[in-house]
This record gives structure tokens, C-alpha cells and sequence, in this order.
């Protein structure tokens, strides 16, 4: 412990004499020009489509109404003028008096949308002015929203039938909701009717991408996206991506001035190294969300939900920080590994008040608590643990290979992967074993994306996919302990070898899946699957995992190491065409 | 000049070399179907017709009460089922067999209270959009209605606009196609490249490896500007790459050597500002940090005003404009050229 803490010492000393008083008064400078640049973009909303559509008109008091929108550039002229700019000039709208000719092409048809919308904004602003409700918003709708049980989507492909039956179950067992019907007012009901002021209506006519919803006319029934409160959760994730660019900086900079040499044949051992190195970013990024969560009022639930994505972004900065050879590469793996997170944590984020699937991202719940709803340990369980699971993970594997022969040699990322591996395959027992459960969280969270990007395909196809692309990913999983025996040459290449460590390797992804199911999804949707997960269910999945990994780990011994990927891909057509047969219902109708 | 080809050529290999220019398109291509699936999703929310591909069924709405609107409902899309209280239609609603419950109040259009609409939606449930979607048009063509009647009372009249036949689709999937994915995409290699010259320029300084390049025949300048080629002209290179790709997707982009010539001119002067970053701080942490913020900066500005990069772009794109970006462009490369000579004098002394 003394060991890790020294080195966090070390380290925030580092910190402190590379940012010089210069550094920190430029990037205050800098910040005051972003909080700034932020107000404009408040108060005069984002320029994005501004002059994008071009309309040319023969009345000016409608040039007047279409001047209030940015978007449109308006040419006012005669009506022969008119009709030729329209043909021949590439406008997209002629208006005519009181009648609109438009082209058949999509940005036309885009500007007839935008002008109908102008129009009514125009309208709804003018009838406040008469500041008599009554007669000017005459129709008010008041909200109230039910749960009800509802589908959720399988994540493991052994459990796709699930979907199904869920789906059966979701219009027959109803026992949450029977309550509601003696009295649908205990359920929280949102209730959007208020009166609207002035301001309101102007505030929504700039165009801005974060809109309250807060108006009860018709217009403004809108499906509950929550983007405010996305947005807001992305400023939370700010502070958590530049700490962890500095993290990885650090480690990198000792890497290529070769001072972390010292440091390594100094008694302390690699884990504490990192654990050292690790602390004050890890408490700084807290404590920089912390202070936030408090300046805006959230609940204090966000630091601990922001915990497991901070410690994510923290060990994919240090994965990349030490298989990287180069300032380039360590940019480019950063860029890639920090655009695959936020599309992980934010895309299903966009979704939160509106499909269950959401809850794979922490940011929904973040969001979720932002709109003061109830967060259950289940939903925290359930979104958190992947992220846990994966970044304590990596940095195992990492501290695997925090040697001086990894950090301070040119190896290729793959052999650096493979030292891992091998290293893992050394120190732990049963290892083919261990390794198929230890990487299982790593393909749980691939297969959680993908469901992610399954959800906006339609669901035949979606299903489809995602099985082929999943079999392939467990399959590499599976045999990647195998693949590093074979290739290191750690035992020999015999057939009865290759059947014991396909044996073992596919026992042990089934175990691990098992458990995970058990810890993770049967504690968010007990009821509406439990009953899914069945004898048959458990009995072929283990021969299954089995016999793939086998037929991949026989691949590898008759066509050599070589041909890896190929025996990979024998692997998977298997295992995905058994995936396929069970849920032939879903798949083929 | 020969000199300055050297470094470019080196450069350049190193980049292809390391295969770190694959993992920047993996990288574009991740935020592109990343952009392309929210436009989907969102299409999908604003555009009914769209609907189709989710395999729903037609909306379910229980009707309680007997109003005007409940002609308005039923000349619409959804499915009307009559219910006469509440409780009754709750419980349909809990077996799944209506998504939405409209309770119609007795006030009429002739009369001048509000008239208070209850709507009773399933909480967090895909099918709560869809019904709300559906819903929204046949209440937007009451309360119209019901203006019609009350707003002639306080001498309201509304802007009456006609066309012959009123098109389906929405303007929500072509303003982000074009307002927002086409100038991301153009612009992301531009900031890579930004990052780029920066993680080149302070390796050489880091690992000093800059010594010995500057005891070869070679001048800093020299070395700096091969460097900041290579930076530069990958970008048009990789914006090009991207608009082949959207145009594959269907999606025609107009203008391209002008969106081309934009994003070289936008280029050089965040890869100029990376470089005056990197060769004052010489640390690649520092660098990157400042680096960012000011990305941040810039990026806030590209939204900021009209004519910004980002709204040329949207505008050539969409063949919303021509030749006369050429003058924006002048102005932009004035500014550029102001860098380069701050990178001069600082690469002197």
C-alpha cells in the first residue's frame, strides 16, 4: 500500500511541474473563450442549416414570415422573374401569391417541411401576443403516464428464444400493472400542463437542439426524447476524457523517455506501479464529477454511476498507452477506443424514456436521475457491471505485461496481446479454463453493443446478424488461449491436446456465462425470462461451446497456427448455424 | 523545397506503415454509422412512414368520452376502440390491447373554455412514441379547427399558404444528413490532423531524434513544413474517401472540389495551430491538452455564426451555393496565412 501510494506521490509531482503557471493561465483563457462562445450559442441558438434552403417569392409580407427563420433565403421579385428563378435558377420554393410550387427532389420537399413549420411558428407566436388563452390555445393536453410490463431483449444469443417467449408473457402476465387499475393516479404521473409565457414561445422559436418540453398544445406532443438531459450528461464526461488523455500521456512519456526503466527494477512491484499511477487520476476525475454533480444540483447516485465509466475510459487509455509504439499510434488507438465508448454510452442514452434496451448505457441511468426518476441497484447492477468487469480486466492484463521487455521494445500490438495472454496461461491455474471466463465481460459488452446497433435494424435482420457476428466473437474469445499455446509453443501441437483444450476452453465459457446470467440479467428481468432459461437450454449450450471450441482448436493443430482465422470461421459457421436453428422461428418467420 | 519532399515522403510512409491512418477511417467509420443510425432512430420517430420496417401494428387508442374530437381521432390513422369510463379502458390498456387512453372532455369549439384533453401513454415503452406520433396530427387538426371558430372572435387571422399535394416525407432526416453528418465527416479528418502534427512533431522532441535531424543537411523549417504537408494533405484525401462513401449510401453531395479546397484551407490552419502548440511546449501531454481545449473552441465557433466552415459546407453540399464560396474561402485563407507566418517566427527563433 505504501508502495502505491509513493508512486501516486511521484506522479501528481509530475503532473504539478509540467503544468506551469503559463499552462494553467492559457487554458483558463482558453475556457473563459468556450464559456463565452457556449452563451452565444445559447442565446442565438446554432447556426447549422442557416441559408440552406432558397425561396423566391412574389408577396413580401410572406418574405416577412420566412425571414423569421434562418434557414431560408428569400429572393422577392415578380411573377415571370419568379417563375424562371424557380425553374431555372435552382430554387427550391416559389411561392406565388398564396400558392407553393415545389421540385420533386428531397431538399425541396425538405424546404415545404421547414416552411410549414416556420409558418405555424409564426402563427403560434403572433396568437400570444392576443394574451387570451382561451380563444388563441384552445385545445390543452395533459399527460399521464402508466408503467406496464414491458419486452426486453435478450443479450446472449443462447437466451434469443427468450425473446419471444417474453414477448408472449408481456400480453398475459401483467402483475405489476393490476394495481393500476383500481388506481392509476398512485403511479408518478408527468403532467406537462402549465401556463405558457411569452418567452416560452419565443425560446422555441430559435432553433436549438435542446428543447424543453414544457407546452401542452398539439404541436408540441412530442415523443419524450431527452436530449437536454444527454447533453448535460455529456458535459459530466468531459472532465473523465481529458483525465484520462493525461493518464495515458503519462505513461506513454515514461515509455518513450525510457524513465520508467528505473522505476521497474526498483523494489516496487508492476501492480503497485500502476495502481500508483492510477489513484490520482482515478480520485481526480471523481472529484472533478463530484464538484459538477454538486454545482448543478444532481444527486449524488451520479458519482457512483460515473465511477465504473471513469475507471473504463481509464483502463482503455492505459491498454493503449502501453501496446502503442508511437505518439501516432497512441492517438489513433485513443481516438478509436474513446469513439466506440461514447457511441456505447450515449447512442442507447438518446433512447431512455423510451425502450427498456436503454439500460445497457450508466448514462441513461445518469439521465434518469438528471430527470428525477428512480434508479433500482438491479438497473445499476446490471449496466455498471460490464464496465467494471471489463476495465478490472484489462488492467490485469495490462499489469501482465508491464515488463520491460513489453514497454521498452517495438513488439507489434498482436505479439503484445499474445505476452498477455501467455502471461495469464503462467501465472493463473486451469488457464484455458480461467481465460474463457476471465474475457467472458469483454464479450458480454460486444454483444450489448450490438444489440444497440440491432435495435434500429428491423428485427429479422437484426437477429440474423447479430448471431453470426456473435458466434464469431465468442469463438475468438474461446480459442485465443489456445491459439498462444499453440503459437508459443507452450505445449505440444498433438490432437489429443487440441481436444482437451477445446474441451476445457468451451467449459469454461459456459460456466462463466452462466454465472453471469445468474448475477447480471436474471436480477433485472427475473420474471418476464426466468422461465426461458430452461434444462434444455443449459444441457446443448455446453455441447455447443464445446464442440466449436474443438473444431477450432482441431483447425489450429492440422493447419497450423497460420491459418487461425480460417479454423476461427469453420468454428463460427457451426456455432452460428446452431444459434440459428433454435431460433429459426424469429429469424425466417 | 527537394528537402521539404523528403520529409513528406518519410512522413508519409510512416503513416501508411503503421497502419494508423486505417484505424482514423475506422474511426470516421464509427462516428458515420454511429450518425447514421441516430438519423434512422429519429427519421423513424418524425417520419411515420418509416414505421413500417419496426413491423408495428397500426396504434391502438381507447377513446372515453364523446367530444368533437373524437370524429378527428377516428378519421385518422389509429385505431379507435369506445370505452365508457376510465377504469374500463385502463384495463384494457393493461392487457396490452390499447397503447393510449384519450379522455374527451364535453367542452366544444363553440364554447370558450379550454378544452383540457386527458391522454394516458405507456411510461418508457417504444410503442408510447408511436401512439403519441400518431395522435399528434388528428389533435394539431382539431385544435386548428377549434381555432378557426375562436380566433375569428378576436379578429386572428391565420397565414393561409396552398399547394396541390402535400408530400409524406419531413425535412428532419435531410437537415441532419446535410446541416450535420456531411460537415462532420469532412471536418473530423481535419481535426485528426490537427492531433497529428502535433503527436509527430513532439515524438522527434520527446525521444530527441529532432538533434539529429537538424544536424543532417536539413533546416527546422524544412522539416516543419514536410511535416505539416503530410498533415494537410491527407485531409481532403480522406474527405473525398467520405463523400464517395455517403454518395454510395445514396446521398448526392454537390460541390465536392469546392467542399475539397474548403477543407484543405480549414486544414492547414488547424494543423498551423497544432504546430505553433507543439514547437512552443514541445511535450506531446501539454500540447494535446491545449490542443483539445482549443478544439473545443473551435468547434463551438463552427456553429456559432453563418458562413462558419461547418454552414459553407452544409450549403455546398446541398447545393444551396457555388462559386462564391470561393470568397469565404479568400478570407479563410488570409487567416491561415497570418498562422503560417506566427510559425515562421516562432520556428526561427
Amino acid at each position: 500500500m505504501t508502495g502505491i501510494l509513493t508512486i501516486s506521490k511521484w506522479e501528481l509531482r509530475k503532473a504539478r511541474t509540467s503544468f506551469g503557471l503559463k499552462t494553467r493561465f492559457l487554458s483558463v483563457i482558453i475556457l473563459i473563450l468556450i464559456g463565452t462562445a457556449s452563451f452565444f450559442a445559447a442565446q442565438s441558438g446554432l447556426h447549422i442549416n442557416d441559408n440552406i434552403y432558397k425561396v423566391v417569392v412574389t408577396d413580401d409580407s410572406i418574405a416577412r414570415v420566412l425571414e423569421s427563420d434562418a434557414k431560408f433565403v428569400v429572393f422577392i421579385t415578380n411573377q415571370e422573374n419568379a417563375k424562371y428563378l424557380f425553374e431555372k435558377n435552382g430554387f427550391d420554393i416559389l411561392i406565388n401569391g398564396d400558392k407553393i410550387f415545389y421540385h420533386g427532389n428531397d431538399k425541396s420537399i425538405a424546404a415545404l417541411d421547414s416552411l410549414d413549420k416556420t409558418v405555424k411558428r409564426y402563427d403560434e407566436t403572433r396568437l400570444l401576443s392576443y394574451n387570451d388563452l382561451n380563444n388563441t390555445f384552445p385545445l390543452w393536453i395533459t399527460v399521464k403516464n402508466i408503467a406496464r410490463e414491458q419486452a426486453f431483449m435478450s443479450p446472449s444469443i443462447n437466451k434469443l428464444p427468450a425473446i419471444e417467449k417474453s414477448l408472449e408473457k408481456k400480453s398475459t402476465t401483467q402483475k405489476e400493472s393490476t394495481t393500476v387499475i383500481e388506481n392509476p393516479e398512485i403511479e408518478k404521473s408527468q403532467d406537462y400542463t402549465n401556463i405558457p409565457s411569452i418567452n416560452d414561445i419565443t425560446e422555441i422559436k430559435k432553433v436549438s437542439p435542446i428543447r424543453e418540453q414544457s407546452l401542452a398544445t398539439p404541436s408540441h406532443l412530442s415523443p419524450p426524447l431527452p436530449f437536454k438531459s444527454v447533453v448535460l450528461s455529456f458535459i459530466f464526461i468531459f472532465p473523465i476524457y481529458f483525465i484520462a488523455q493525461f493518464f495515458s500521456s503519462s505513461i506513454m512519456e515514461e515509455r518513450v523517455k525510457r524513465k520508467g526503466e528505473l522505476l521497474l527494477v526498483s523494489p516496487v512491484r508492476p501492480y503497485q506501479i500502476v495502481l500508483g499511477k492510477l489513484l490520482p487520476y482515478l480520485l481526480g476525475s471523481m472529484a472533478l464529477v463530484a464538484v459538477m454533480t454538486f454545482n448543478m444540483g444532481g444527486s449524488p447516485w451520479i458519482i457512483l454511476i460515473l465511477l465504473p465509466v471513469s475507471l473504463m475510459f481509464l483502463s482503455t487509455s492505459f491498454l493503449g498507452a502501453i501496446i502503442a509504439r508511437s505518439f501516432k499510434e497512441l492517438s489513433f488507438v485513443l481516438i478509436f477506443l474513446s469513439v466506440f465508448l461514447s457511441g456505447y454510452i450515449f447512442f442507447p442514452a438518446m433512447f431512455a424514456n423510451i425502450h427498456a434496451i436503454s439500460i445497457i448505457s450508466p448514462i441513461t441511468l445518469v439521465v434518469r436521475l438528471l430527470e428525477n426518476e428512480t434508479v433500482s441497484i438491479s438497473d445499476y447492477m446490471f449496466s455498471t457491471a460490464p464496465f467494471y468487469l471489463v476495465s478490472i480486466l484489462i488492467f490485469a492484463f495490462g499489469i501482465f505485461i508491464y515488463r520491460e521487455e513489453d514497454l521498452f521494445t517495438q513488439k507489434p500490438i498482436r505479439e503484445k496481446l499474445l505476452d498477455s495472454i501467455q502471461e495469464f496461461i503462467r501465472k493463473i491455474p486451469v488457464p484455458l479454463f480461467s481465460l474463457s471466463i476471465a474475457l467472458l465481460p469483454i464479450v458480454f459488452s460486444i454483444q450489448l453493443m450490438l444489440i444497440v446497433f440491432l435495435f434500429n435494424f428491423p428485427i429479422r435482420t437484426g437477429i440474423f446478424f447479430f448471431i453470426i457476428v456473435a458466434a464469431f466473437i465468442e469463438e475468438v474469445v474461446k480459442s485465443a488461449g489456445i491459439y498462444t499455446v499453440f503459437s508459443r509453443k507452450i505445449s505440444d501441437m498433438t490432437t489429443c491436446n487440441a481436444i482437451k483444450f477445446g474441451i476445457l476452453s468451451g467449459l469454461g465459457f459456459f460456466a462463466g456465462e452462466k454465472l453471469l446470467l445468474l448475477v447480471v440479467i436474471a436480477s433485472i428481468a427475473g420474471s418476464a425470462f426466468g422461465s426461458a432459461m430452461g434444462i434444455g437450454l443449459l444441457v446443448f449450450p455446453l455441447l455447443l461451446h464445446v464442440t466449436s471450441t474443438t473444431i477450432a482448436s482441431l483447425g489450429i493443430r492440422y493447419s497450423g497456427c497460420r491459418n487461425y482465422l480460417a479454423s476461427i470461421v469453420l468454428a463460427s459457421i457451426v456455432h452460428a448455424a446452431y444459434n440459428l436453428y433454435l431460433v429459426r422461428g424469429v429469424v425466417f418467420g | 523545397m527537394a528537402n521539404t519532399g523528403i520529409i513528406v515522403k518519410k512522413e508519409m510512409k510512416s503513416l501508411l506503415h503503421e497502419k494508423t491512418l486505417l484505424l482514423a477511417i475506422i474511426v470516421q467509420l464509427l462516428i458515420a454509422s454511429f450518425s447514421s443510425l441516430l438519423v434512422l432512430g429519429l427519421a423513424s420517430f418524425f417520419d411515420p412512414s418509416s414505421l413500417d420496417r419496426y413491423d408495428t401494428p397500426k396504434a391502438n387508442v381507447g377513446i372515453v368520452g364523446t367530444g368533437e374530437l373524437r370524429q378527428f381521432i377516428a378519421k385518422s390513422q389509429v385505431d379507435s376502440h369506445y370505452y365508457k369510463d376510465i377504469p374500463s379502458a385502463i384495463s384494457d390498456f393493461d392487457k396490452n390491447k390499447i397503447d393510449a387512453i384519450v379522455v374527451i372532455p364535453k367542452e366544444e369549439s363553440g364554447g370558450s373554455e379550454i378544452i383540457k384533453v386527458l391522454v394516458y401513454l405507456p411510461k418508457s415503452d417504444i410503442r408510447g412514441t408511436f401512439v403519441t406520433l400518431a395522435l399528434k396530427k388528428p389533435l394539431e387538426e382539431y385544435e386548428n379547427y377549434v381555432r378557426d371558430i375562436r380566433g375569428a372572435r378576436i379578429g386572428f387571422l391565420p397565414i393561409k399558404l396552398y399547394v396541390d399535394e402535400l408530400p409524406k416525407k419531413t425535412s428532419t432526416y435531410f437537415e441532419f444528413i446535410y446541416g450535420i453528418l456531411i460537415p462532420l465527416l469532412v471536418f473530423t479528418p481535419v481535426f485528426i490532423s490537427g492531433g497529428l502534427i502535433i503527436d509527430m512533431l513532439t515524438e522527434e522532441y520527446e525521444r530527441k531524434t529532432i538533434d539529429l535531424l537538424l544536424v543532417s543537411p536539413l533546416s527546422f523549417p524544412e522539416i516543419l513544413n514536410g511535416k505539416m504537408i503530410t498533415a494537410i494533405i491527407i485531409v481532403p484525401a480522406q474527405a473525398f474517401l467520405w463523400i464517395l462513401l455517403v454518395r454510395l449510401n445514396g446521398v448526392v453531395v454537390h460541390n465536392v472540389i469546392l467542399i475539397l479546397l474548403l477543407s484543405g484551407i480549414i486544414a492547414a490552419m488547424v494543423v498551423l495551430i497544432g504546430a505553433i502548440i507543439a514547437v512552443r511546449y514541445k511535450k506531446r501531454m501539454i500540447s494535446q491538452y491545449l490542443y483539445s481545449l482549443i478544439l473545443i473552441l473551435m468547434f463551438l465557433m463552427g456553429y456559432l455564426f453563418t458562413d462558419s466552415p461547418f454552414n459553407l459546407v452544409t450549403r455546398l453540399s446541398a447545393n444551396s451555393m457555388g462559386a462564391e464560396v470561393l470568397v469565404y474561402c479568400g478570407v479563410y485563407a488570409a487567416v491561415t496565412y497570418g498562422l503560417y507566418m506566427a510559425v515562421k517566427k516562432i520556428g526561427i527563433t
